[in-house]
């Protein structure tokens, strides 16, 4: 055990430590929402579309997740305005805006002279590098996040719930709704360091998934996701460095794992329960 | 003579720029019980939810005399996500008065209010059950407790008869009528046969609307209105089916 925990004495794997245990707090309220909702796939096109940012940023050589938050939130609220229109296909926009900032990616790192040595990080994440201002940023994020969901919590719900209940009972609707995609859009760009565009979103649906195993209430998912969130990906960081795997591919893999027999565990519990009932 | 609760004054609305209603007037009294029925796809939901404010008005007025009624809605129930994770109390306290501000958390007497109401429509045991979880009698409750919950002047019913036994059916019944002493009740149906005993008044809406001062649909009320319904057994309702009119 003690041989397992001297790797906390480097710094690079303590900031990892704290990168996972932060995202996936972070993940646990904005990931409750998005499954609530049934949103995962706008999620999924905050995700790519935000790659677009990504490598405008490297082609004029600033920091790349300015530009993806740029690319992210443009497209979360692009998305919440098409929904309020009605008369555009919203899943259709999505995938145009998905693979779009995908194509714009690829456009601008191919454009950039030299070559684009972090390309990778972005895609599948690069935790191990996680630096002290990246922790404060994850961190500061965080507190903001917590605080919008501890004092606008039944407006969120409601909004989210049944909107035009909502609207009937005078909540502006559009401004939440507004105000949850911007949310949205910095936590999965904020993520993308932990675990990369590609395995990011399961890091806000897995941990959920789980919670909602034991409970069907929004309040309570959160910080049962919290703790599935913090012990899959601790776990998945610690494989990772002793079995020399990539750690987002590694965190992911555990999450999915967890999941499984949590599951496996439930489902005998009921039915000894049942048995014995 | 009273002054009315609200004015639908020659309205035209829908969806997008498609109108489904057209030249819509109705005057609703403090007090009234009007029953909407009509054909599916006729525009009774479109009708209450420009009432609501939730459809925009591509012409015509609404007044509200005495300044905007408070409002208690109950939603058709498929229009509701049974999957979404919430509890029967947290569905109820949403209905809860807000006066413009919307507090983290309920004060402690507005808890009580939403004790009080579960206990009363006989929920008290479900109050932590998540909504996916209940029969359609209970979740029609829920939804009712959540539009009565802030004591509304106005109460607009979409369907609220779907899904449901019998005996809820019955409940409804006495529980409207004890409410319409206090409030003025719109309730939806596209099945006249069940709301024409609950109702005093009847409009019918398809694509238009046709205002009936009883809830008596007469044969010859019917055809002097050429007003399309399924007409389903019922007391004082003829059982007949007519054919659709020339309003579409």
């Amino acid at each position: 055990m003690s041989e397992l925990l001297t790797i906390l004495d480097y710094q690079f794997f303590r900031h990892a430590l704290a990168a996972a245990v932060l995202t996936s707090l972070l993940a646990a309220m904005v990931g409750t929402y998005i499954v609530s909702r049934k949103i995962v796939f706008i999620g999924g096109g905050i995700t790519h579309a935000s790659f677009g940012g990504i490598g405008l940023a490297y082609y004029m050589g600033l920091n790349p997740f300015m530009g993806a938050a740029v690319f992210g939130i443009m497209t979360a609220l692009g998305i919440e305005w098409v929904s309020g229109k009605g008369n555009i296909r919203e899943d259709s926009a999505i995938a145009i805006l998905w693979s779009l900032g995908m194509a714009l990616g690829i456009i601008f790192v191919f454009m950039t002279p030299g070559y684009a040595p972090n390309l990778m990080s972005f895609l599948f994440g690069s935790i191990l590098s996680v630096g002290k201002t990246d922790l404060y940023t994850l961190a500061g994020f965080f507190l903001l996040t917590l605080f919008v969901f501890v004092v606008f919590f039944r407006p969120i719900l409601y909004t989210a719930f049944d909107p035009e209940f909502a609207k009937v009972k005078g909540i502006p609707v559009r401004t939440y709704r507004y105000l949850m995609s911007v949310i949205m859009a910095l936590a999965i760009v904020l993520s993308i360091r932990t675990v990369g565009i590609i395995l990011v979103l399961s890091i806000f649906t897995i941990p959920q998934i789980t919670a909602m195993l034991f409970t069907r209430n929004f309040a309570l998912i959160i910080p049962l996701a919290a703790l599935w969130g913090v012990t899959g990906s601790v776990a998945g960081l610690f494989a990772a460095y002793y079995m020399n795997i990539p750690s987002g591919a590694s965190i992911i893999f555990f999450l999915t794992i967890q999941l499984i027999l949590v599951k496996l565990i439930v489902t005998l519990h009921r039915q000894v329960q049942r048995r014995s009932g | 003579m009273k002054e009315p609760l609200l004015i639908l004054d020659n309205i035209r609305t829908g969806y997008n720029s498609d109108p489904v209603l057209r030249e819509v007037s109705l005057e609703i009294y403090p007090l009234d019980f009007i029953g909407i029925i009509g054909p599916n796809g006729g525009g009774k939901t479109t009708l209450i939810k420009v009432i609501l404010g939730l459809l925009p008005l591509f012409s015509g007025h609404i007044h509200f005399p005495s300044g905007k009624p408070k409002t208690g809605y109950l939603p058709q129930v498929s229009q509701i996500d049974r999957s979404f994770p919430i509890t029967v109390k947290e569905v109820i306290s949403s209905g809860v008065g807000t006066s413009g501000k919307l507090l983290p958390f309920l004060s402690s007497n507005k808890k009580e209010k939403v004790r009080k109401m579960m206990d009363e429509a006989g929920l008290g045991g479900l109050s932590s059950r998540p909504i996916g979880e209940l029969s359609g009698g209970q979740l029609q409750k829920t939804f009712l407790c959540r539009a009565l919950i802030d004591e509304p002047d106005l109460l607009i019913l979409d369907e609220p008869n779907t899904h449901v036994d019998k005996h809820f059916e019955q409940e409804l019944h006495e529980w409207l009528k004890e409410l319409n002493k206090k409030m003025t009740i719109l309730l939806v149906s596209h099945d006249i046969g069940t709301i024409s005993p609950m109702v005093k008044t009847i409009a019918c809406v398809n694509r238009t609307l046709h205002y009936h001062p009883s809830n008596q649909l007469s044969e010859e009320v019917l055809k002097v209105y050429n007003c399309p319904v399924d007409v389903i057994a019922h007391g004082p309702v003829p059982h007949r089916v007519l054919k659709s009119h020339g309003h579409e």
